[in-house]
């Protein structure tokens, strides 16, 4: 967690790694912030993981914003079209 | 012109090795680092597909993975001893569908599509063969670092 109560990720969501995410996100009741300004790695298998988190959120009432995300990691999403049911926010720079 | 090859079984578990060898490859050919993203998803999307959809009969399939630089253009191919199938094949997601209808899985080869300047895919013998092209300047090529003009979309 970071200082304001958001979520930090970092690091790669890979296939092996997906499986932990979504976990640890499972378990959070209002991760709406998610600050990715160290995740420098993503695959679908990382995309799956913000999908299945926010259709749980959004059917709550609830919704991720994703923050600090960086371009490679940006492209990921805007290539799959989750900038479309996602509210994310590139990395300034 | 650089080429290396790997050889590993088809399971999820094999998926680090991979990026080590592709990590290993970039240093060198000296290629610019965030120039890698690309070529770590493509491979990630390629194998898990092999390793989780792609086996023989009985066993893991077995994976080879072969990189070459021809001046600044890199093919990454990765050849499978499994059943014939051509991913190419597979229905493009609709990438603008509202959350409620989007499908969890399918993205992977659109992803592949989207990164890569060319892909093709055939059969040989009891092989499949998918052979990903994309652009990718050298470190030291006159200061310029390349991934600005390798950018798609």
């Amino acid at each position: 967690m970071g200082a304001a109560g958001e979520v930090v990720m970092s690091g790669r969501l890979d296939a092996t790694q997906s499986d932990a995410a979504l976990d640890f996100l499972a378990k959070l009741d209002r991760p709406e912030v998610v600050d990715l300004a160290g995740l420098d790695y993503i695959a679908s298998a990382g995309l799956r993981v913000f999908l299945l988190t926010q259709k749980r959120l959004r059917a709550a009432g609830g919704g991720l914003r994703l923050v600090n995300v960086r371009p490679a990691v940006h492209d990921i999403f805007r290539y799959a079209g989750f900038d479309q049911i996602l509210d994310i926010n590139r990395a300034a720079g | 012109m650089n080429e290396h090859q790997t050889r590993v079984m088809g399971e999820p578990s094999q998926l680090p090795r991979l990026t080590r060898f592709l990590r290993d490859f970039w240093v060198t050919a000296a290629l610019p680092p965030e120039a890698a993203h690309p070529f770590e998803v493509a491979l990630e999307e390629v194998f898990m597909n092999v390793a989780t959809h792609g086996a023989p009969a009985g066993r893991p399939a077995q994976v080879a993975v072969s990189l070459r630089r021809d001046g600044e253009e890199l093919t990454l191919q990765i050849e499978d001893d499994g059943p014939a199938f051509d991913p190419l094949t597979l229905p493009t997601p609709n990438v603008y569908a509202r959350l409620e209808e989007r499908r969890i899985g399918g993205l992977g080869v659109h992803l592949v599509r989207q990164l890569m300047d060319a892909v093709s895919y055939e059969r040989d013998g009891a092989c499949n063969r998918l052979r990903l092209r994309k652009r990718v300047a050298r470190t030291d090529a006159a200061g310029v670092a390349g991934t600005d003009r390798n950018r798609v979309g």
